[in-house]
């Protein structure tokens, strides 16, 4: 290899090649180009004619110097030319490589620069002849290829493949590896390493740098400022809604990210915006919401950023509460009496309720307690509960109007208050509307709920944001105090009716709904025991999906002390109907950066500046060197034809083009639609009738020539142009694209199932429109007055609102025609058409029109347009049969609109005064 | 498969039926431009001048020893006293046999901007047939059309042979004709000077004379090739290579001036009349001149 400044020859030898040149030149010289052909008739004229320049001059000199140039380009590519600077060569520089590449969660951020520049490493191994060896720390254990010298171009096939985990790199074990492949002598003693890391400091690095060093020098990389991992810490419940902690490795340059907080079904529930200060490891962001909001969260992610730790899920504990019922002594068994029957209605859906004593209930780690009067108890458990973070909610009753304890928010007066009794001047109260800074803000009142009784706060001692209901007169209904990390909330009245209507109020609930959200997240404790299995996994890119790794079981006992690790990937867990989520980062996770000085490394930071092959640029070049070279030839030859200035121009267009459409490669191509025949592309290009088929060849064949007649009839008298008619089955085709559909109804025809009665139902409701011919007029009255069989069965499958017969002034008597009947093949049996056609969606048109006339033959017309079957009245009748179709294709496009005419007279009327 | 050997068939017939349909719109294309040249020429020629056999009238003139009784005009000679013969003009038809050369050599044009010598020729020839009809002549294509035609439906069919008919050169090396006719030979008159000696010897035989219409290429005349360039003659292998053209433009235009004055003499000397013709000058030029030709030498 020589190296001319930043110009590289990986086979200087080659170079010799341009020794050759000037031979070149002389051979060259020597090869006259290819005579013109001329046709010339006189040629006997010629014959004879001296031509002492038979030996000829010589190819221009610019053509000499021209394919000089392209040999000279075609040795100096053969030389494997590279442009850029050298990297810094390693000590052991002919050394095999040994790529080591971080892939945990955290290099996911930094993903696609690592790749590439893992592949340039081996771009350049491979240049250099050398054989190199892979290591991916974050590797799945059971996963692992073997780590043995390879050829470069395989290792880069594996790198295509690799992707970035979602656990962390897990060092140790990559640490095994090293070690068990050198004392198998998989890997030579001297290797030159290269430690493409994630930058982020993880335990075991330092013994794995240790065993890297041994091999010989390491070079480390890590990704630049913008693109160190960021994690998203498990957040903080606050009144006002979450609180996140966000993470990253501390850089000097400030960075902006935002929050995205997605529910069950992925929809975006809140958004916010903070930013890492410069050096600033840690932000905090707060996201407000309404506490029902809250609880609806599934997921919350840093956007933009693709990897797992960016991703934290939340569980159980986060949707549902566990609230502790605290059971009163001697209760009496009668539900609708009980308070806590009340507190169970109202919270069963949105908590998970546990009763039982007070011990057990705080052992089992109730993050709300329900205290109702009869169960009052002022245990020293329950203060800790609530400064531990707890939520009490108490209910009034008449032992605390009796006395009063410390766990309450305000001071009561003793003896409470009542309204409306019979020495009582008062009537009983109204609830007030929600204070702003209320958490029950935004609720609607329940003007019908009426408090009889209640307890009394000592005037002065409520501070206002202590109140969270208050009674029309201004006397607080709830109170509720912070003490601690928890709350204690005081309804004023009883969980029951006795004091009040609230409890039987649609508020009562969501009012109790408002206040589970304010419970701090809690460890999960599922009914039963066992393990946990990993129901969902989260994947390097902080996605969802079902789980493709064999992952441990965690038993629940161990549940606490869990780290995502390859084993136990990060993802929802399941244990009987609970549902916990393992994130990768936990309360406990400080994201910093590498250690400087790990042994034996040389820190390389920022990017390498990259080596340019020029051997392709070369052959390219003169490869087009060649072909332009043919043309040159071709036109001193003559051969060429002569293209006028025009032509030129579009042959540059054309090569431009070509050299475009090699750039731009589309692969998006249309999908058919799902489930329909191809028809229904062209179905929905223009406008069309369509025909039921009914199975019979007979009658599909009269439907097709009635509606290709009809077609022709609309085409020549009005300005609906449609095409050929298709044919339908409602259990294979969208029928939502045709404006009207013809149905020949046999009496054998049977109830369309589940999905083709939808399809037809919701074709009506969308504004078709669909005639439903029995055929049959000629012989119904054999029937004796029983309706027909098959369309009894069709109709009842559909939703077909009522029926009547057709009145005289319907707008299908005058959408184009002006008629009264509407006779087909027969005449004179009755038209039905819906009796009330309001349907929102349909603008007072009738969905179905029925009838017996069997149109479609009277409008049949072969294809020289001479009629095909008989009519009844011959060929006025036939005539007037058309008018009928073509207003009913008009009925089918126009609607109601000719429902107008009604007013014409009044109209005209008034315009003439 | 047999789809496609169906197609391929049906891809052959309409290869061949576009190929015919080629050479046959050549022929309007051909005998719209003769017609348009032989409007343009024909006001500025009229009739014979003279008296003959016709139907028109021509002149009284007094009535000489030798005049029939029956040539007498007896409603002109009532009115004077004198004897009047009515002349009608003479309207004897000629015989013009038209030969348009179809040899290899005529598939030419030297570049896009003029037409083939071919074609050049025919719509000359074309042109002509069509003045002559009008005249009243009776045109034959030289041992291709049969017998003399006259009238609109005999200029079809001579038209259509001078458009696209082989044009050979064996129709010169044994012409077919009555005698006395007159002759218009339309081609490039390229083959050895004793070639055509033989060929008009042969038309003296049937003492038959007329035009030679020599339709030449710009590029045959002015040579305007350079550098090294290989020549070849159409319908023919035979080539010539030259390291500079330029070299020999000198020589060969020499040749071809000294070609062109030998067959000019030549056709001077039995009797005809050479004219010459740039096929990127206007083709009425060489029409009005052989017309005016024929005129004269009809009449001698």
């Amino acid at each position: 290899m020589i190296t001319l400044g930043p110009l590289s020859f990986a086979a200087p030898l080659a170079l010799l090649g341009l020794l050759t040149l000037p031979v070149l030149w002389l051979l060259l010289r020597a090869t006259p180009p290819a005579p013109k052909q001329a046709l010339f008739p006189p040629l006997r004229l010629l014959l004879n004619v001296k031509d002492d320049a038979e030996t000829p001059h010589s190819a221009p000199w610019w053509l000499i110097l021209f394919r000089l140039l392209m040999a000279a380009l075609i040795i100096i590519a053969l030389a494997r030319p590279s442009w850029g600077p050298q990297a810094e060569p390693g000590p052991a520089d002919d050394a095999p490589l040994l790529l080591v590449i971080d892939n945990g969660w955290s290099a996911a951020e930094n993903w696609s620069e690592t790749r590439r520049l893992a592949g340039q490493w081996l771009d350049q191994a491979r240049r250099d002849g050398r054989l190199a060896a892979l290591i991916l720390t974050a590797d799945h254990p059971d996963r692992q290829a073997p780590l043995r010298l390879d050829q470069p171009v395989n290792l880069d096939r594996r790198l295509q493949l690799a992707r970035p985990q979602a656990w962390p790199a897990a060092y140790d074990l990559a640490e095994t590896r090293i070690r068990e492949a050198r004392a198998q002598a998989f890997l030579p003693a001297r290797m030159d390493v290269i430690w493409l890391s994630d930058g982020l400091d993880q335990t075991g690095q330092d013994a794995f740098a240790r065993e890297l060093s041994d091999l010989g020098p390491v070079r480390l990389w890590q990704p630049e400022d913008g693109r160190v991992p960021l994690a998203i810490l498990p957040p903080e419940a606050t009144p006002q809604g979450l609180d996140v902690r966000l993470q990253r490795i501390a850089r000097p340059l400030p960075r902006d990210v935002s929050v995205t907080a997605l529910g069950a079904d992925g929809q975006a529930i809140a958004r916010a915006d903070t930013r890492f200060a410069a050096d600033s490891g840690e932000v905090h962001l707060s996201i407000d919401l309404p506490l029902d909001l809250r609880n609806r969260i599934t997921r919350l992610q840093i956007d933009g950023s693709n990897s797992a730790g960016a991703v934290h899920l939340l569980g159980d504990q986060w949707q549902r509460p566990r609230t502790g019922l605290i059971e009163p002594e001697g209760e009496d068994g009668q539900p609708l009496l009980s308070e806590l029957h009340y507190i169970e209605s109202a919270l069963a859906p949105h908590t998970e309720l546990v009763t039982g004593d007070l011990a057990s209930l705080i052992d089992n780690d109730a993050a709300i307690l329900v205290m109702v009067d009869s169960a009052r108890s002022d245990d020293d458990a329950l203060s800790e509960f609530v400064e531990d973070g707890g939520v009490l909610l108490r209910f009034a009753g008449p032992r605390l109007a009796a006395r009063s304890d410390d766990l309450l928010p305000v001071v009561l007066r003793e003896g409470g208050r009542l309204f409306g009794g019979a020495l009582n001047w008062d009537t009983p109260q109204r609830m007030a509307p929600f204070d702003n800074r209320s958490p029950f803000a935004g609720l609607p009142v329940d003007v019908s709920a009426t408090i009889d009784r209640q307890v009394l706060a000592e005037p002065g001692t409520a501070a206002p944001d202590r109140i969270w209901a208050r009674l029309e007169d201004g006397t607080p209904l709830v109170t509720a105090e912070r003490r601690g990390n928890g709350w204690i909330i005081l309804f004023h009245v009883t969980a029951s009716p006795d004091w009040s209507d609230l409890p039987l109020s649609g508020l009562f609930p969501r009012m109790l709904q408002r206040i589970t959200g304010l419970a701090r997240t809690s460890d999960i404790t599922p009914a039963t025991s066992g393990a946990w299995v990993l129901d969902q996994i989260l994947d390097g890119n902080g996605q969802l999906s079902r789980p493709g790794v064999s992952a441990l079981p965690i038993p629940d006992e161990q549940w606490s002390a869990r780290d995502a690790t390859a084993l136990t990937p990060p993802g929802l867990y399941r244990l009987g109907a609970s549902l916990n989520t393992l994130n990768i980062a936990t309360a406990r996770t400080q994201l910093t950066a590498m250690s400087a000085d790990l042994p034996g490394v040389r820190y390389m930071n920022g990017m390498i500046r990259q080596q340019i092959d020029l051997l392709p640029a070369l052959l390219i070049g003169a490869f087009i060197a060649l072909m332009a070279d043919i043309l040159l030839a071709l036109a001193l030859a003559g051969r060429m034809p002569r293209l006028p200035r025009r032509a030129g121009n579009g042959l540059t267009a054309l090569l431009l083009a070509m050299g475009l459409s090699g750039l731009v490669i589309d692969p998006a191509s249309a999908q058919p639609i799902e489930g329909s025949r191809p028809q229904s592309v062209e179905a929905a290009l223009s406008l069309r009738f369509a025909y039921v088929e009914t199975g019979d060849v007979s009658v599909d064949q009269r439907s097709r020539e009635g509606l290709t007649g009809l077609g022709f009839d609309v085409r020549s008298r009005s300005a609906m142009e449609p095409a050929p008619p298709h044919a339908v089955d409602p259990a294979v085709d969208e029928l939502i694209f045709y404006p009207m559909i013809y149905w020949p109804v046999l009496e054998t025809a049977q109830a369309l199932d589940t999905q083709s009665a939808e399809r037809v139902s919701a074709y009506l409701q969308s504004g078709g429109l669909i005639i439903f011919d029995t055929q049959d007029a000629d012989r119904a009255f054999t029937r004796a007055g029983a309706p027909h069989p098959g369309l009894v069965s069709v109709l009842e499958s559909i939703d077909v609102p009522t029926l009547s017969r057709i009145p005289n002034d319907h707008v299908l008597t005058k959408a184009f025609y002006l008629l009264q009947e509407f006779p087909g093949r027969y005449s004179g049996s009755p038209i039905w058409v819906e009796a009330n056609p309001d349907g929102a969606s349909r603008d007072g048109t009738s969905g179905v029109v029925i009838g017996a006339h069997d149109w479609a033959a009277a409008w049949a017309v072969g294809p020289n347009g001479e009629p095909l079957y008989p009519v009844d009245g011959g060929d006025r009748q036939r005539e007037m049969a058309r008018r009928v179709g073509v207003n009913m294709a008009m009925y089918a496009l126009t609607g109601n609109y000719k429902a107008d005419q009604v007013h014409v007279p009044a109209l005209l009327e008034r315009l003439g005064q | 498969m047999s789809q496609t050997r169906r197609s391929d068939r049906e891809a052959q017939i309409l290869r061949l039926r576009h190929a015919g349909e080629d050479a046959a719109a050549r022929l309007p294309a051909l005998q719209a431009e003769a017609r348009r040249i032989a409007a343009t020429v024909a006001p500025g020629v009229h009739g014979r001048r003279r008296s003959g056999l016709g139907e028109t009238f021509w002149q009284y003139r007094h009535h000489q020893t030798g005049d029939g009784q029956s040539d007498i005009d007896w409603r002109r000679s009532a009115k004077t006293g004198q004897l009047f013969v009515r002349q009608n003009e003479w309207e004897a038809a000629n015989t013009v046999w038209i030969w348009r050369d179809g040899g290899p050599s005529m598939d030419y044009a030297s570049s896009r901007r003029v037409p083939t010598k071919r074609d050049r020729a025919a719509v000359c020839a074309i042109a002509l047939a069509t003045l002559l009809t009008q005249g009243g002549e009776r045109v034959a294509a030289l041992n291709e059309s049969g017998r003399p035609r006259s009238g609109a439906h005999g200029l079809e069919r001579v038209s259509r042979h001078l458009a696209i008919g082989p044009g050979e050169a064996a129709a010169v090396d044994a012409p077919a004709l009555a005698r006395h006719g007159r002759v218009i030979l339309a081609g490039d008159f390229l083959d050895p000077l004793e070639t055509w000696h033989a060929r008009l010897d042969r038309f003296a035989g049937f003492e038959a004379r007329g035009v030679m219409l020599r339709v030449i290429d710009p590029a045959e005349e002015d040579f305007p090739y350079t550098g090294r360039t290989r020549f070849r003659a159409p319908g023919s292998h035979d080539d010539i290579l030259f390291g500079r053209a330029e070299d020999a433009r000198s020589v060969y235009q020499k040749r071809w001036s000294e070609h062109g004055e030998q067959l000019d003499a030549l056709a001077r000397q039995r009797g005809w009349v050479l004219v010459t013709h740039r096929t990127d000058k206007p083709a009425s030029i060489p029409v009005m001149a052989i017309y005016q030709a024929l005129a004269g030498g009809l009449a001698t």
